[in-house]
Formats: C-alpha cells, structure tokens, sequence
C-alpha cells in the first residue's frame, strides 16, 4: 500500500510538547513529589525502609540530542529514527510487521517484543529507519493499518523535550484504534 | 481517576566488585532515565536520559494496570539480603506501590515462597518492564543494556 495520499490525522506535533520555558527544570522533583504525595492509597515496605539506591537525582546524564529543551516534535536516535507502534496482536508475527513497515523504506531494527509469561506478543513494537521521511511515511501511511483485527497505532517514540502538562480538568487521551489524541471532560 | 503516573525500578548489590545496580525510571513528563553500573572487568556506570512520547507512557501503564501489581501486597515477600535488593515505586493514578525484595532467582524460588501469586506477578512485571526499557534504551543510543 502507498498510503501517500491518506489522509491520517497524526497528532505528533501539538500533542507532545508544548509551550515549554527555561523554569521547566526545577520544578520537576516537584512535579514527582506532589505525584507522590496525591495518591491516596499507598502500600508497600518501600516507605519505611531506607534505599541504597544511587539517586538517580543527580550527576550526568547522557543524551542523544544536545538541544532537549523547548524544540518540540520528535527527536532523532543515535543511528536512525523509531516509531512506536501500540495496539499490536498478541499472535501478531515479525514477519508481518516487517512486511507491513519495509513498503516505507529499510528497516534497521525492529523489536517486537514478548509477553514474558504468555511468549505471545506483549502489544507494541519499535522499528527504526535511517531517515526522517522514511519513519514519517510509515507513520502516516500505517497508523491506522489493520493488523488481525486490530488497528495499529503509531507514533514517534522519542520527543526532543517534555510532554506538556495535562490540564487538571481535562485529560488528553490517545485512543489506540483511530491514533487520534481527543479531549475527554471529567 | 486521576491521570498520574511515575515508575521507577531498581535492582542491585553490594559484593566484590562493588555496588553493581540497575535502576530505570520514568517521570510524568515523559523522561526516561536509565542508569546501569557494572563493575565486573571495567568500572563502567552508564547514565542515559531521553524524553518518550507520550503514547509510551500510555502503553507503559497499560502493561503496569494489565498485570495486577498494584493489588499485591509485598508483606511476605522475601526481604532483601546479602545476595540483593530490588525496588518497584509506581504512582497509578491515586495509588502509589512502594515494593522491596530480594532477588528472585527462579520460579522455583516463588513457589517456595509465602506469596507464590504476588511474587510471580512481580517477576513477570519486572522482566516485561526490563524487555521494554532495554528496547527503547538500546535503540535509541545504539547501547546493549547489560
């Protein structure tokens, strides 16, 4: 299939990152302490006994792209670019999807990746092209795809910055069968 | 329900060549964070961050949600000890797991324990969690994750 001239509405702009300022660093402890604290139920021996973990608050962390901050859409990986892919069907085979994603261009990698206790497919899969154009088309032309019954959704994996901040009273949720992001009122 | 979410998972030791330990972590933003220190022949410790879109978070949860985990309870599980330590922290909407135990060494292991249906649930969890980390991490730097 060509998929050139469907129209598919791909949210990977608006959808990801959005207005994004200098300040969005410090407050981001915050952002997973006040997560911490809000919930209601908590359970586990973790609270009550002290980590010899690392934290992983400080140091140096490596990163593909120097520029993470504020560039939206998504961002490129060390050797190529990867989609995500979700909705997959547990009996869905690698084969199929290499098949399906070759149409778009080389294939570098793809991981479709098991159900530890089931060995069948876990539900997502990633697959990486060495340039941007072949991954958009792919994007585009099979997001949407019927693979077994199910309609696969794909997307970019990695963003150059941090997802916007979800209204409180709204929430944005991407429905795996259309691919499309929609507002849903509480 | 609210919508948060944050996951972290740390599993490590402290023997002859040091504190050997893997911990990944992904915040609400969409950052992922993945550090990973080896000892054994080089003194390597690997720090990675990048930022996952969003429809990976969502299918992160949905893995967390399908498996059950937050409805355990790690109690009677066995404590960490000498041998090892692991650490599953995951705010789900307003519930918010903090589990620790040792390190499972095989199925045998669970089904000698006391909670043989938690602790399987948590051993697959972690190694469906590990699956995912190590895709998105080795494709992205081009790295094999341990």
């Amino acid at each position: 299939m060509s998929g050139g001239d469907v129209e598919v509405e791909v949210n990977d702009m608006d959808d990801v990152v959005g207005g994004v300022t200098m300040d969005e660093e410090p407050d981001e402890e915050e952002t997973v302490e006040r997560i911490k604290s809000g919930a209601r139920v908590r359970k586990g021996r973790g609270f009550n006994e002290a980590s010899e973990r690392i934290t992983m608050k400080g140091g140096d962390y490596d990163t593909v792209d120097s520029q993470q901050n504020g560039d939206p859409g998504p961002a490129r990986s060390v050797e190529g670019w990867i989609l995500f892919i979700t909705n997959v069907h547990e009996e869905a085979q690698e084969d199929t999807m290499f098949d399906l994603f070759r149409e778009y261009g080389a294939i570098k990698n793809m991981h479709l990746n098991l159900d530890r206790r089931t060995g069948y497919a876990k539900g997502y899969a990633l697959t990486e092209y060495e340039t941007y154009n072949e991954a958009k088309n792919a994007l585009q032309g099979l997001n949407g795809q019927d693979l077994l019954g199910h309609k696969l959704h794909v997307d970019w994996a990695f963003v150059k910055g941090p997802l916007k901040k979800r209204d409180s009273n709204r929430t944005t949720k991407t429905t795996a069968n259309t691919g499309r992001s929609t507002y849903r009122r509480r | 329900m609210s919508d948060d979410f944050y996951l972290r998972y740390y599993v490590g030791h402290k023997g002859k060549f040091g504190h050997e330990f893997l911990e990944f972590e992904f915040r609400p933003d969409g950052k992922l964070r993945y550090a990973n220190n080896s000892n054994y022949k080089k003194d390597t410790l690997i720090r990675k961050e990048t930022y996952v879109n969003r429809s990976v978070i969502e299918e992160l949860k949905r893995i967390v949600n399908d498996s059950d985990i937050m409805k355990e309870d790690d109690a009677v599980w066995p404590p960490p000890d000498r041998v090892g330590r692991q650490e599953l922290e995951i705010v789900l909407g307003e519930e918010h797991i903090s589990f620790t135990t040792s390190k499972i060494g095989s199925l045998i292991d669970i089904n000698n324990s006391r909670d043989p249906d938690g602790l399987r649930c948590f051993y697959y969890l972690v190694q469906d969690l590990k699956c995912f980390v190590f895709s998105l991490i080795g494709l992205h730097f081009k790295i094999q994750p341990i």
